[in-house]
């Protein structure tokens, strides 16, 4: 070998190099030696038609082969020979695959390497999975049993782990903890099934490509996957695996990622040879495509964090011409058969530690990594916090729409020349797009930040498996990474040179095995947490030795161990900056853990009824929308219908039962008021209701609003609201109101707005259907003092899409002001003067921050005297983004003039606003559009400025977002103050806040409820609020209480949120769409 | 012999006889236009109003000779255009049929070119700059015309409409696979007709109604088109592929899609028409008369048969199969993205066969080589009706229809074409020979 020749000359850096240094630095092959490249040939037989996976690549595997201190690397290829480099020590190693006997088999496609001492004998094992459309005897997966002298010999079958599938990869560890390792064998199918009718494939079993779980049996592996739990069916395309303690149970579970509709499996482990499949439980929603798979716990909580990949692109020019998920019919298809709500983009699952996981990839920043392979959460930096390494690539951007459009073109072409088409031209004709991959630093606040360039990869490649390690144990980790059709990457990490960093490595040597072992470090202030899995990632194996970054800590407060077997070890007082080495010794069993009681406790709901909404599909009438406003149900408002002093509840109906008064008994149980139906959810939609007494008979009456969206007319009854007034003896009857039909609503709030001692009532206008998104009509209703209401001119009427609104009386002088809220609006002021009422807005906000809010709440946060305010925004959990700086914009007109109007909604990305929209709905929406953008290429860079002609931009209407974050609007003397809820308010919309004491110290707390699915599914289903509980620390700052301490697990759409004395205390009852109510009690 | 007649117009002097027909201009021509609809993937009701507008201006330029009616007798809402008619109204009537379609196809600019290309030819068959610069400026005139009639034909107001929602209820037509493309047209009864009364004027018998029974005539019916699919004859699978006229099929692997595309139904028996004038020796005039009228009736036999789709919402037999009989079955041909009930070639071919058989008479047979950019070999029939009736049964072949959607479809197909040859026939239209 001519590269035996090259001799390593030690790198020396001077200081000046090491300022201007990034965090990672390539190193060339000359000084690695690692010339190892995944290779794909393709030609008219062997292509990526025969074979769909042809282009996801191969792994790496690091690990100590011949227990020299030194970690060595293994790569897979998937046609070429495997690669085994030995580390020689300075970045150095040398190519002993031939000699060793590890190439593996040729003709064949081989994919993920794991490694594992897996006959017991100190020396770790190779298992390289096998894959692709050859014959049988070519896919047996291979067992390299290590001999010691660094030559390997080849005993699959021996071990029953010759499995002739189609295998993606394998993880060993000790599933039944009777201390040997056992295997998870991850498969695929290579046949697609396009006929999204699956579920019924869910009876059927796949023995090719189902996934395996093999119990070691005495040295011996046997199929256990029946009996255990795992299912096996056509539908596995299996492509990522990590395993996990994710549920802190002491007992390992199983993540599986599948590519296509099938959804991820969360196998938890029963502790009795068994698992279930948890993942609807445990999370909201799932990633689509997805590829690879981190679990660790990236926030310090002790909790591990689940982070999957898939392949939404980051930029819009690639949004706009690759394919994405924009199919509602596709969709729904999938929800019905329980496939579930999946989604095409990375996904975050913060680890809640009561179960649930709050999705957050898109506010963390971390969601658009284009087409991924590999996450790697780890100290890059070693500054405590785990970082994100995130791989991607794939040789040909097939999804290209033009391609999908306009290949068949070429072909026609083609036979108009009578020339024939080669199944290569079509492969060929595939562009093919060569992308960095991503490097993240944790901001230690949940979120990342996008450190390409800083930390220096930014070498475009088409990568999959990848692996982090210390490979010159300096005490920061080397990247190494697979690529196709070019030499792997080897990045050297100067962190430790360039930032005298300290750090910990930790190799356990366990009593059977240290995989399972489980590791808490305190030091400098944080507790961080780590697990001994060496399979995450994509196709790849990490090191079992454990890297933390301590950043500057001088000394490791203690380290906690705790073994596969179920042993504890404690260490105190270790020195940092060392590689360690521990023993399983002694140690100690762990208490077992008492689950904390939280505040709130979940009860059952004393009204028991689960909501049956309608599923329309709004964006049927205009398609440009962004949300949908069908759902409006269940509203849940209380009142004393029959004046016996307890608090009696109003339901709103469903698609199977009417809106219906429920009167609370003496025991506190309730009971369906007879005779009487409110509302028919089949011709409208009730969106809000309120008990208050409208003839001052000292009887609570009701007034009932109509909203909803999909089928309803303007100016028809369906919009029309009701009042049902009171006998005096518990009955309600219909009474009359003014024509309120003009738009639906979305709020009711009581007031004596003119001090004439009867009260009066605003009704928001929310939409007008068919016509978003114009201003709909807001209500200012007089009453008479008899109940009988009359509509009042006022100016703000028509003043956008309300959403929420309270009277308050800000100026002191005994008339109470409105504040109102909606999307694309401020929060506004209306001052209630003798003369009328008068925009103040200005004055109390005067940065009129342009939102989407949600909601309003009202009371005193940091005990001034004066009340202030919650504005519930939309959150920043979702792929639009809106600042002062790069507002998010709507603009309206109709411009083709054919009677409806084209919302054009726009925000930045990457420094430059777009529309939102796809060139197929474009074209869709305006005809005109087609003749413009027959290409998606021509589309794909387009903006506003590309749509339309200065002329008819001028003629359009403009409505902005500036803000999108929850707030705490503080008041000071004449305005109000933003400060900006904590970071797990801004996870999800927020529809409904409580303001109250909630724990007892004296200081105002906050209870924000939300969440909303019904979005377009470029946006997806925004839905990791559980019911968050702030604690206020009395200034008007607030902290965030993990859910296990506040005890909420609220799931859905919350729509209302009513607290009921009862018999049994205060109750919370929450509305949900689509959920049985829920209620919570606070003991 | 061309070249020796270029280097004489080259050479001038001699005034050349004029050049032969222009009528071997007219299949190339139109078939400029499928190309333009082919490559934006433009759905087959779509395909037909396009065809009509792009044959609109030159029956009407052509109207007046050789005894042919113009348009706006019969043509709804069709004013009979005030336009200067000095020039070779030939030449204008050929360049009308591009202008159009230049200004009506979304990637109209294609056509660009092929309207200098034709100038060129013509320039070379001896035609002088001044012809063609006023059949050019003729032609440009009459196709504004008719753009301003396509202004008011309803077709810019369905973005403004409900989009199609899957109905509840078993037996309704839901997406399919692969694609699960989205219902396509569901208001096109609304567009404006053309020869016909309204889009309800023709309604077929209702369809067998859907029952899960395994003795039910639906579920016969099922059965049907499950066995014909497993059973094919070579001989089958062959009509099958022949009228599958799916602009837009998309094949997956894994990741990846890619459009097949073909004609489609409108565009084949457009060309269909063509072959047939050329092969007949028709003139000029005639010709475009009849490419004209084959537009219209499939145009209108389209807006007939989708109001019929979208009043029925049935559901597809691959839908129905996989749910019920086997659930990895697929038709050979791909599902089209629409109602199933009734089958849109079986009314379309049977509407335009008989206005074809008014023309050329029951017994001309032909040879169709339309199919041959798709891979497939010419195919020959004894005359218009019978091609129309195998691309009628070809769709249960295809495993796209059940029986009776092709066969009450081919009754409304064959109404809607007695209708249109009557009517023609009282406003003066003759057959072709």
């Amino acid at each position: 070998m001519h590269r035996s020749a090259v001799l390593l000359t030690g790198l020396l850096l001077s200081p000046l190099l090491l300022s201007a240094q990034t965090l990672f630095r390539p190193l060339p092959v000359t000084q690695t030696h690692i010339d190892f490249s995944n290779t794909i040939n393709e030609n008219e037989g062997l292509n990526v038609l025969a074979y769909e996976y042809f282009y996801n690549g191969a792994g790496v595997a690091v690990g100590d082969f011949n227990n020299d201190g030194l970690d060595d690397l293994f790569f897979t290829a998937n046609q070429k020979p495997n690669k085994l480099y030995l580390n020689q020590g300075g970045l150095s190693f040398r190519d002993i695959s031939a000699a060793a006997g590890i190439e593996g088999r040729t003709g064949a496609w081989k994919t993920g390497v794991s490694l594992a001492d897996i006959n017991g004998d100190g020396l770790l094992d190779i298992y390289v999975c096998y894959s692709g459309k050859v014959d049988e005897a070519l896919r047996r997966n291979q067992l390299f049993i290590n001999k010691g002298n660094l030559t390997f010999e080849e005993q699959a079958a021996r071990y029953g782990l010759d499995h002739p599938g189609y295998s993606t990869q394998a993880a060993f560890f000790d599933f039944d903890r009777d201390g040997d390792l056992d295997c998870f064998l991850l498969n695929h199918n290579v046949k697609k099934y396009d006929n999204m009718e699956l579920a019924r494939l869910h009876k059927e079993t796949d023995e090719l490509a189902g996934n395996r779980l093999l119990e070691n049996q005495n040295g011996h592996f046997t199929d256990i996957s029946q009996k255990a739990g795992i299912f096996q069916y056509p539908l596995t395309f299996g492509l990522g695996l990590a395993v996990s303690d994710i549920n802190q149970d002491g007992w390992p579970d199983i993540y599986v990622t599948n590519d296509y509709n099938e959804p991820d499996y969360l196998y938890l482990n029963n502790g009795n040879g068994t698992f279930r499949e948890d993942s609807q439980h445990c999370f909201r929603h799932l990633a689509q495509f997805s590829m690879g798979i981190d679990i660790a716990d990236y926030n310090n909580d002790g909790l591990p964090d689940v982070l999957s990949l898939d392949m939404l692109p980051e930029d819009n020019r690639r949004q706009k011409l690759l394919q994405l998920q924009e199919n509602y019919e596709s969709f729904e298809l999938m929800t019905q058969q329980g496939l579930y709500k999946q989604y095409m983009r990375n996904m975050l699952q913060l680890n809640n530690g009561d179960g649930t996981f709050s999705e957050i990839a898109q506010l963390a920043g971390v969601s658009n990594t284009d087409w991924s392979w590999s996450p790697l959460l780890a100290d890059f930096d070693n500054d405590g916090y785990k970082d994100l390494f995130i791989t991607n690539g794939y040789l040909r951007d097939y999804t290209n729409k033009d391609f999908l459009k306009y290949w068949g073109d070429y072909k026609v072409r083609k036979a108009m020349n009578r020339e024939s088409v080669q199944l290569m031209d079509l492969v060929l004709a595939m562009p093919s797009t060569k992308l960095a991959n991503y490097i993240f630093r944790n901001n230690q606040d949940l979120t990342f930040q996008n450190k390409q360039a800083d930390w220096g990869i930014q070498t475009p490649t088409m990568s999959n498996g990848a692996v982090y390690a210390d490979l010159d144990n300096d005490g920061d980790l080397e990247l190494i990474v697979n690529n196709i059709n070019e030499p792997a990457s080897v990045y050297q990490n100067m962190s430790r040179e360039l930032h005298k960093t300290s750090y910990l490595r930790l190799q356990l040597e366990g009593k059977s095995s240290s995989i399972g072992a489980k590791v808490t470090v305190y030091a400098g202030g944080l507790k961080q947490y780590q697990e001994v899995f060496p399979v995450r990632g994509y196709l790849s194996c990490q090191s079992q030795t454990l890297h933390f970054g301590l950043g500057k800590a001088t000394q490791i407060d203690s380290v906690l161990i705790a073994w596969p077997g179920r042993r504890v070890q404690k260490l105190t007082s270790v020195p940092v900056n060392q590689r360690l080495v521990i023993k399983e010794e002694g140690g100690m069993t762990p208490a077992k853990l008492q689950p904390v009681a939280g505040l709130f406790r979940k009860v059952t709901s004393p009204i028991s009824l689960v909501h049956q909404g309608y599923n329309e599909n709004d964006f049927k009438r205009q398609p440009l929308m962004l949300f949908m406003y069908s759902q409006t149900g269940p509203v849940l408002a209380k009142g004393d219908v029959n004046h016996d002093g307890l608090e009696d509840v109003f339901v709103s109906g469903d698609q199977s039962r009417a809106g219906g008064i429920w009167i609370q008994q003496k025991n506190g149980s309730f009971r369906l008021l007879s005779g009487l139906t409110i509302g028919d959810e089949s011709m409208s939609a009730i969106s809000a209701a309120v008990f208050f007494d409208a003839n001052g008979d000292g009887w609570d009456d009701l007034y009932v609003a109509k909203g909803g969206y999909s089928l309803f007319e303007p100016n028809t009854p369906s919009l029309q609201d009701e009042l049902f007034l009171n006998d005096g003896a518990g009955r309600l009857q219909k009474a009359a109101l003014p024509d309120l039909s003009a738009s639906s609503k979305s709020c009711v709030r009581v007031c004596d707005f003119d001090n004439d001692g009867d009260p009066d009532l605003f009704v928001g206008g929310r939409v007008i259907p068919g016509r978003y998104p114009l201003a709909p009509t807001s209500y200012l209703l007089q009453n008479n003092g008899e109940g009988q209401f009359k509509a009042i001119s006022v100016p703000f009427s028509n003043i956008g899409m309300i959403t929420d609104a309270r009277w308050e009386d800000l100026d002191s002088d005994g008339r109470k002001d409105l504040l109102l809220c909606g999307e694309f609006m401020p929060v506004k002021v209306y001052q209630n003067t003798r003369d009328g009422f008068l925009d103040k807005t200005s004055q109390y906000f005067p940065s009129e921050d342009q939102g989407l809010w949600m909601s309003l709440a009202i009371g005193d946060v940091d005990g001034d005297g004066q009340n202030d305010l919650i504005a519930g925004n939309f959150g920043t959990n979702s792929q639009i983004r809106a600042s002062v700086k790069e507002p998010a914009e709507l603009y309206f007109a109709d411009f083709d003039r054919n009677g409806s109007i084209d919302p054009f909604f726009n925000f930045y990305i990457q420094g430059k606003s777009y529309p939102f929209v796809s060139r197929d709905e474009l074209n869709d929406q305006m005809y005109a559009m087609r003749k413009k953008f027959g290409f998606y290429k021509d589309y794909a860079d387009a903006t506003m400025k590309n749509l339309f002609t200065p002329a008819e931009l001028d003629k359009t209407q403009k409505l902005t977002v500036t803000e999108l974050r929850s707030v705490c609007y503080l008041r000071e003397k004449e305005h109000f103050k933003k400060q900006v809820l904590p970071l797990e308010a801004q996870f999800s919309p927020v529809t409904h806040t409580l303001i109250r004491d909630f724990d007892g110290d004296g200081k105002t707390d906050l209870l924000l409820f939300g969440n909303k699915s019904d979005n377009r599914l470029k946006i997806g289903s925004i839905d990791a609020g559980y019911g968050t509980l702030l604690k206020g620390s009395g200034d008007g700052s607030f902290r965030y209480v993990r859910q296990p301490d506040s005890g909420l697990s609220v799931t859905g759409d919350v729509k209302s949120v009513l607290e009921l004395s009862s018999g049994a205390g205060t109750l919370f009852l929450i509305g949900a769409f689509n959920q049985p109510l829920q209620c919570y009690q606070k003991p | 012999m061309k070249r020796l007649l270029l280097l004489l117009a080259l050479t001038g002097g001699t005034v050349l006889a004029r050049p032969p027909k222009l009528e071997t201009h007219l299949q190339p021509t139109v078939f400029a236009v499928t190309m333009v609809m082919i490559h934006d993937v433009v759905n087959p009701p779509a395909a037909s109003r396009f065809y009509s507008y792009c044959l609109l201006g030159a029956h009407e330029l052509v109207s007046g000779h050789s005894a042919i009616p113009s348009p706006a007798a019969f043509v709804r809402e069709f004013h009979k255009p005030e336009l200067n008619r000095t020039g070779n109204y030939q030449l204008a009537a050929l360049y009308c049929i591009l202008e159009t379609g230049r200004l009506i196809l979304p990637s109209g600019y294609m056509l660009e070119e092929e309207e200098a290309k034709l100038l060129a030819a013509l320039r070379k068959e001896g035609y002088t700059e001044k012809e063609l610069k006023a059949a050019v400026v003729a032609a440009e005139e009459m196709a504004k015309k008719v753009l301003a009639l396509a202004a008011t034909d309803e077709y810019s107001r369905l973005s403004t409409r409900l989009r199609y929602r899957p109905l509840k209820g078993e037996g309704y037509w839901y997406p399919t696979p692969p694609g699960y493309m989205e219902g396509i047209e569901p208001h096109w009864k609304t567009i404006r007709p053309m020869l016909i009364d309204s889009c309800s004027q023709f309604i077929p018998r209702p369809p067998v109604p859907f029952s899960k029974d395994t003795t039910s005539a639906f579920y016969a019916l099922t059965r049907e088109v499950y066995s014909e699919g497993r059973n094919l004859t070579e001989e089958k699978r062959f009509i099958a592929s022949y009228w599958d006229c799916n602009p837009f099929a998309i094949n997956t692997s894994g990741h990846m899609s890619i459009g097949f595309k073909k004609i489609s139904p409108g565009g084949h028996w457009m060309n269909i028409a063509s072959l047939a004038t050329a092969q007949a020796g028709i003139s000029f005039d005639k010709s475009v008369e009849i490419l004209s009228l084959t537009a219209m009736t499939l145009r209108d036999a389209f807006i007939s048969c989708w109001d019929e789709k979208y009043r029925s919402s049935r559901i597809r037999p691959e839908t129905v199969i996989n749910r019920l009989i086997d659930s990895r079955w697929q038709p050979l041909l791909q599902t089209p993205p629409f109602p199933e009930y009734t089958s849109g070639h079986s009314v379309i071919s049977t509407a335009a066969a008989e206005l074809l058989t008014f023309f050329f008479g029951d017994r001309f047979a032909f040879t169709d080589n339309t199919e041959v950019l798709f891979e497939l070999p010419e195919r020959r029939f004894s005359s218009f009706r019978a091609a129309a009736a195998e691309a009628a049964i070809s769709r249960l072949y295809g495993g796209i229809h059940y029986r009776d959607a092709i066969e009450n479809g081919q009754e409304q197909g064959y109404r809607l074409g007695q209708f249109v040859v009557e009517k023609l026939q009282k406003n003066g239209v003759r057959p072709a020979r």
